[in-house]
């Protein structure tokens, strides 16, 4: 028996079959209960593990069909229009859930109507029964005003002025019990009468292309999956072909015996379509996730989705049938770093129109990176015309965050140090040239809080040329000056 | 697996025996039978160690050694050698001219036999991490210079987290400015790991697709061994594209990697001007370069400034600056840090005048020289 806090007061949400026997109803005060019988297992309901159990559930149940969603607290929806006849029928596919369900060991209930009204009243008030359809009134008529799916108040104002079945509210003149009862009661009577379209929303987007395989024997091994992967990409290849398509994110899902779902996506920098290039990319994201994926007894169903496509452009190969590419070679290995260390594993420095050093330069993931569409520049010809005489020297590392140094004297007050200590070592300043000011960008916001930068570059007495720069200037501001150690030079 | 690939022992005694030993076995055996004997071990470590060729000199002092630009030239005839000296050339290939990245400093390129392998694994080292600047500096210089001759490929830079924090991340238009390597020709990889880092590096090293790729790490990981050295290096054999590995504080440890350069920096020469040098003033980046390891080469330290405007390397001769420095003592353009006080000539001198006699004139005594003229003090 599962108890919660219902206004004040703990209340029965749910309970099994043996407490149902000994005459407890849902919504009775826990103490109530424990008066009647004292032996009974009190647990405190936990909605967020019940939502994630029924969220995995959703997942395991998208193996009938993409369109999957949540009702309630309780339920699941399954659009599985067009989707029987892989099943064999509909009843073969509702005995197939039900039975797999059963020895998951769940207590299920399931209904399949032609619309999600109905399917929610046959599965909750008739039990494990198809409506054909059109017979959605004969269904209804007899039932509550429960299996309306209607608000309690509404339901209650029913109730007393004598409709207490579904027939009875469809036999009353419409006009009347919308005035009276609102438009949501008409609303959710046409639309499980089929009158009306209610769109069920699916938990995932559905994939544009997926391709599965039901396998008669459960697989365990990695080498499996990849071989796997590779034939069901080779099937998607055709499909991708003919939409003139290449797959930019991929998700491999992985559905064990037992219920569990594993989904791998990968994405590619550029649209793909070879299955080879497919299998390579889920190779290394499997040997990256090695440690997580938990085989179990086995998967059953292995199903590869397209859930982002952009176009493919065709590649012409030269009169000896090869094209070399080098771009699409380095955009491969990316993906496959990508694939196995993470999205930011392979960055790209793309410049940034900034004064502040360290906005200067945005590293972006290679795969968000703009790709240079024309051919490179020729250094002589960028030498000869847009390059400004003078152009101020810039380190070759920048540290992320500039680091303190202690500077305990300066030759001048607005000068270069003299010495200073960095990471506790102490360095002996042989020449410096500067300052560079570099003033906060008034433009952006926070840039009041800034304080202006005089930068500095550094040689000390061993040759190492550093970039050293002060933060706020003697006297202008409350707080002495501070020094930090921005990058260093070659 | 070869019982030569498991025994490592015998590798480290490869490693530390070559610069010694060769010489000594290449004069040494004057019997045909040694001789034959020698060759054959020879062939056999060529074989285990790649094809790398070899140009090997007398040993100091026994004849003037001749330097050849092209590495294939001493195997033609005008360059017979003397007949007490025998010059073999390990390797079964000969190399064509562009199997080196010259550096273009003629005595580091003549010490290397050639320049750096381009096909190869090449180490770099520096001994702390402050040093970084120069290590990656002179990497990056190399890497500008293959970029100069060859397609303008990608350019890789592996790291671990680690190295990127301690020794900072690399800066693009730094990178853009003193090598010429514009920003779209960067790629950076950030490992959170040294596995992931290698693991990268070795999928990066085969790639023709890249100009080079750069693996840079801390310390001495045990990781980093000979077995992963040699699949880099294995790596970047076959696919002729060179991997610089980048180790900062990092000690010389026995590695697959034909050579080892140990850098630091020097001190810069002050900047050219039209009137001449700028006294106090930064010029262009230098740095020293010592042979740690080289399978032709003795040990040796060169100097090297690096030119960003040519993007080529000047060597620097041993007292070269000095001179320099001796010839133009005064400032001709006065530098911002000694910057030029145009106040203390009104009312100082006068004082200083009418109390006493500056001798010759032109030289005050020390104690009359203004505050910010006298010879810095240190620390």
């Amino acid at each position: 028996m599962i108890s919660h806090r219902q206004a004040n007061a703990q209340r029965i949400a749910a309970l099994d079959e043996r407490a149902e026997a000994l005459h407890l109803k849902r919504g009775m005060g826990i103490a109530d209960a424990r008066a009647m019988h004292p032996s009974i297992d009190v647990v405190e309901a936990d909605p967020e593990t019940d939502r994630r159990l029924l969220e995995s559930l959703a997942d395991w149940c998208d193996r009938y069909t993409p369109l999957v969603a949540i009702d309630a607290a309780d339920g699941l929806y399954l659009d599985v229009t067009g989707c029987t006849h892989l099943f064999g029928g509909e009843r073969a596919m509702l005995d197939d859930i039900l039975s797999r369900f059963f020895h998951q060991g769940f207590d299920v209930r399931a209904g399949l109507a032609a619309t999600p009204g109905a399917a929610w009243a046959a599965a909750r008030f008739s039990g494990d029964r198809i409506v054909p359809g059109g017979e959605e009134e004969a269904l209804l008529a007899p039932l509550p005003l429960a299996a309306l799916r209607i608000e309690p108040d509404i339901r209650a104002s029913l109730e007393s002025v004598g409709l207490r079945t579904a027939g009875a509210v469809m036999a009353a003149p419409r006009a009347p019990l919308a005035r009276r009862f609102g438009r949501s009661l008409l609303l959710r009577l046409d639309q499980a009468l089929g009158r009306l379209d209610e769109a069920v929303s699916p938990r995932l987007p559905v994939a544009p292309l997926s391709v599965e395989r039901h396998l008669a024997e459960p697989i365990m091994l990695t080498d499996e999956i990849e071989r796997l992967v590779k034939m069901l990409a080779t099937t998607l290849k055709a499909d991708l072909e003919r939409r003139g398509e290449g797959a930019r994110r991929l998700a491999l899902l992985l559905f064990r015996v037992d219920g569990a779902v594993s989904r791998i996506a990968v994405g590619t920098s550029r649209p793909l379509r070879e299955p080879l290039l497919i299998q390579k990319l889920f190779h290394e994201r499997l040997a990256a996730l090695e440690q997580d994926i938990d085989a179990g007894y086995g998967f059953d169903l292995v199903r590869l989705s397209v859930l982002s496509a952009a176009a493919f452009d065709m590649q012409q190969a030269d009169l000896t049938g090869e094209t070399r590419d080098d771009s699409a070679d380095i955009a491969l290995f990316a993906d496959r770093i990508r694939a196995r260390l993470g999205d930011s594993a392979v960055l790209k420095p793309v410049a940034v129109e900034s004064h502040l050093p360290e906005r200067a330069v945005a590293m972006l993931p290679y795969a968000e990176a703009p790709q240079r569409v024309s051919a490179p520049k020729q250094p002589d010809k960028i030498q000869d015309t847009s390059r400004p005489v003078l152009r101020p020297e810039r380190p070759i590392r920048l540290f992320r965050s500039p680091e303190p140094i202690e500077v305990p004297a300066t030759e001048m007050p607005e000068g270069p140090p003299l010495n200073f200590r960095w990471r506790r070592a102490l360095y002996r300043v042989a020449r410096a040239e500067g300052p560079e000011r570099i003033a906060p960008e008034w433009w952006r916001e926070a840039a009041g809080q800034e304080a202006t930068r005089d930068y500095f570059r550094i040689e000390d007495s061993d040759g190492r040329r550093y970039w050293l720069y002060r933060q706020g200037l003697y006297g202008a501001s409350q707080a002495a000056p501070r020094w930090f150690m921005h990058g260093v030079f070659a | 697996m070869t019982p030569l690939d498991s025994s490592a022992a015998l590798w480290n005694l490869l490693e530390h025996n070559r610069n010694n030993c060769e010489w000594k076995l290449t004069v040494m055996a004057t019997s045909a039978v040694a001789r034959e004997t020698v060759f054959a071990l020879r062939r056999q470590i060529a074989k285990i160690e790649g094809t790398l060729p070899e140009r090997l000199q007398a040993p100091a002092g026994a004849a003037p050694v001749d330097a050849p630009q092209d590495p294939t030239a001493d195997v033609t005839p005008k360059n017979i050698p003397p007949k007490n000296l025998t010059i073999v050339r390990r390797g079964l290939a000969v190399a064509p001219p562009d199997a080196f990245v010259r550096t273009g400093a003629e005595g580091l390129d003549t010490a290397l036999g050639g320049g750096l392998p381009k096909a190869a694994l090449s180490e770099i080292h520096g001994a702390a991490t402050r040093d970084a600047g120069a290590v990656a500096g002179f990497a990056l210089s190399l890497v500008s210079l293959i970029l100069k001759q060859g397609p303008r490929l990608p350019v890789l830079w592996i790291g671990t987290a680690e190295i990127f924090r301690e020794a900072g991340f690399p800066y693009a238009t730094g990178l853009h400015r003193l090598f010429g390597i514009e920003p779209e020709q960067l790629l950076f990889s950030e490992a959170p790991r040294l596995l992931d880092a290698l693991w990268t590096a070795e999928e990066a090293a085969r790639m023709t697709a890249l100009a080079a790729v750069i693996l840079e790490i801390r310390g001495s990981p045990q990781r980093l061994d000979l077995t992963a050295t040699r699949r880099l290096h294995a790596r970047a054999q076959s696919a002729g594209r060179p991997v610089f590995l980048l180790r900062q504080a990092g000690e010389p440890e026995p590695t697959a990697a034909p050579v080892r350069l140990v850098l630091s920096a020097a001190p810069s020469a002050p900047r050219q001007t039209i009137a001449g040098p700028l006294a106090g003033s930064i010029g262009r980046p230098a740095f020293t370069v010592s042979i740690g390891k080289s399978r032709t080469a003795l040990p040796g330290q060169f100097t090297l400034e690096w030119n960003p405007d040519e993007r080529s390397f000047e060597e620097r001769r041993a007292g070269e600056r000095r001179q320099e420095r001796a010839a133009n003592p005064v400032p001709v353009v006065s530098a911002s840090r000694r910057g030029k006080d145009p106040a203390p000539a009104s009312g100082a001198v006068l004082a200083f005048a009418a109390v006493g006699s500056p001798a010759a004139g032109d030289q005050p005594s020390p104690g009359e020289r203004a505050a910010h003229r006298r010879p810095r003090r240190a620390g």
